[in-house]
């Protein structure tokens, strides 16, 4: 069903939403001194590593972004269908703005940036990959040191910068889109969603893409 | 002034189509699109040619019967017209005009500019009506209605059907319309009995004709010639959701 499809999509968004906070919160312990952050950091991935609530959540978590992006893919296949010829001349600039019209494609560079990230840490730490990894003074996985080492290729900086401006006009639009799709229709209470959006989208964008900016430059594993 | 029309013309749904080039002098400024248009095809005519199809009934903005993508935009470039409403001062001496039928998987095309909108009429035959017994005019006051009530069932009911909401839409989505069609049912006491089944049923078969999801890109509203607001698919999602979680 059309509508069942957009329910799934903003309810797994807006979970996806929630997780960006909780992640983005830890991250700016990575802003502390380079002692401080690094025992904060490291702290704070054991306790988490070894929570059976966070390990369930987590699964939660890959879920959601399994069925966004499944869902997505669905979801768009058949809206091309619905529009089988394109208009020869087409001035949707003038009607409505560029990201609610290329959510599948700022969509799509978020999962590639997710693939990347998970590679760069989620294997190193729980699937193994690669050398390894240091341990802190006191026995714990020193994963700040991880983060700042694969921080410092410019490359991946960069990466992780530039990657931040998709997401945050993906979560822009989508954080109003899916208030809507779940039954929110209420103009004055629509008006303080796009504020929340443009608020939130702002902070999410800023802070993923400068902090790994800060890391590059100011710290040292 | 003189302008260069470029139209698609297509003979029937089954055949291929294919822009064509026409230049038309003598165009006024104070002409209206539809009759600019007329004043082609009477020189067609003349010429032997075949005419150029295009649909239309009033002509004064009411009926949503006409209906072209003008130079980009479902239409034509101003916010909130119908096509007839689009008069030649809306372009240049010399402007080329590309008129394109609406696209929509759901809209064949019966010939040139003419699309079958039929699609929208069956949504409306799924419940898109009261069952009670009409009979003679009951009395007014006998089901009292609020104001504001009355004022948001007129806010849904102005939509006339003409399809520039999926004619715009990127996804083709007909949430635009077939919100409307609920919504002004769902205002007033008489509707509000049967919403659950009506918006199950008015959702299922826009469906079945082929639209695509609401993406929210807020298009549709920008070009809607009544300005029916995309707050009408938010409220259809919310009784979507009602009728689905408390359905028996």
């Amino acid at each position: 069903m059309l509508i069942n499809r957009k329910y799934i999509m903003a309810i797994t968004g807006l979970f996806l939403c929630i997780f960006l906070i909780v992640h983005l919160s830890a991250n700016f312990l990575l802003l502390l001194p380079n002692n401080l952050a690094k025992e904060a950091y490291n702290t704070y991935s054991h306790l988490l590593r070894n929570n059976p609530l966070i390990s369930a959540v987590s699964i939660l978590l890959y879920l959601a972004i399994i069925f966004h992006s499944v869902m997505a893919l669905i979801i768009t296949l058949d809206n091309k269908k619905a529009k089988p010829q394109k208009y020869f001349m087409n001035y949707a600039q003038q009607n409505s703005s560029w990201n609610s019209r290329n959510m599948g494609l700022l969509g799509l560079m978020i999962l590639i940036f997710i693939i990347v990230h998970m590679a760069n840490f989620w294997a190193k730490v729980k699937l193994g990959y690669g050398p390894e990894l240091p341990i802190d003074s006191k026995g714990q996985i020193d994963i700040y040191s991880v983060v700042v080492t694969t921080l410092k290729n410019p490359f991946i900086t960069l990466f992780y910068t530039i990657l931040s401006i998709p997401l945050a006009m993906h979560l822009h639009h989508g954080v109003q889109s899916a208030a809507k799709t779940l039954g929110l229709y209420h103009k004055r209470y629509l008006k303080y969603v796009a504020l929340i959006a443009t608020f939130y989208s702002c902070v999410m964008g800023l802070g993923f893409g400068l902090i790994p900016l800060y890391i590059y430059f100011f710290s040292q594993g | 002034m003189r302008v260069n029309f470029k139209i698609w013309r297509q003979e029937s749904h089954q055949e291929e189509g294919s822009f064509k080039d026409y230049s038309v002098d003598n165009i006024t400024s104070d002409m209206s699109l539809l009759e600019a248009l007329d004043y082609l095809n009477e020189t067609l005519v003349l010429k032997d040619e075949k005419v150029v199809a295009f649909d239309y009934d009033c002509r004064e903005g009411i009926c949503g019967q006409c209906g072209i993508f003008v130079n980009g935009r479902a239409h034509g470039p101003h916010d909130n017209t119908t096509t007839c409403q689009v008069h030649m001062r809306s372009f240049e001496d010399g402007q080329t005009i590309v008129l394109e039928p609406w696209r929509a998987r759901a809209f064949p095309i019966v010939k040139d500019l003419i699309v079958d909108r039929s699609a929208l009429d069956r949504i409306i035959q799924k419940n898109g009506y009261i069952t009670v017994k009409t009979g003679g005019a009951g009395e007014a006051n006998s089901i009292l209605v609020a104001k504001k009530d009355a004022d948001k069932a007129m806010d849904a009911a102005a939509c006339i059907g003409c399809g520039a909401c999926i004619a715009t839409c990127k996804n083709s989505s007909a949430s635009l319309f077939t919100a409307a069609k609920i919504n002004h049912l769902d205002h007033l006491p008489q509707g509000k009995l049967e919403t659950n089944e009506r918006v199950m049923a008015m959702v299922s078969q826009m469906e079945l004709e082929n639209f695509g999801s609401c993406s929210f890109t807020g298009a549709c509203e920008i070009e809607c010639p009544q300005s029916i607001s995309i707050t009408e698919i938010a409220r259809m999602n919310n009784l979507f959701l009602k009728a689905k979680l408390t359905k028996e």
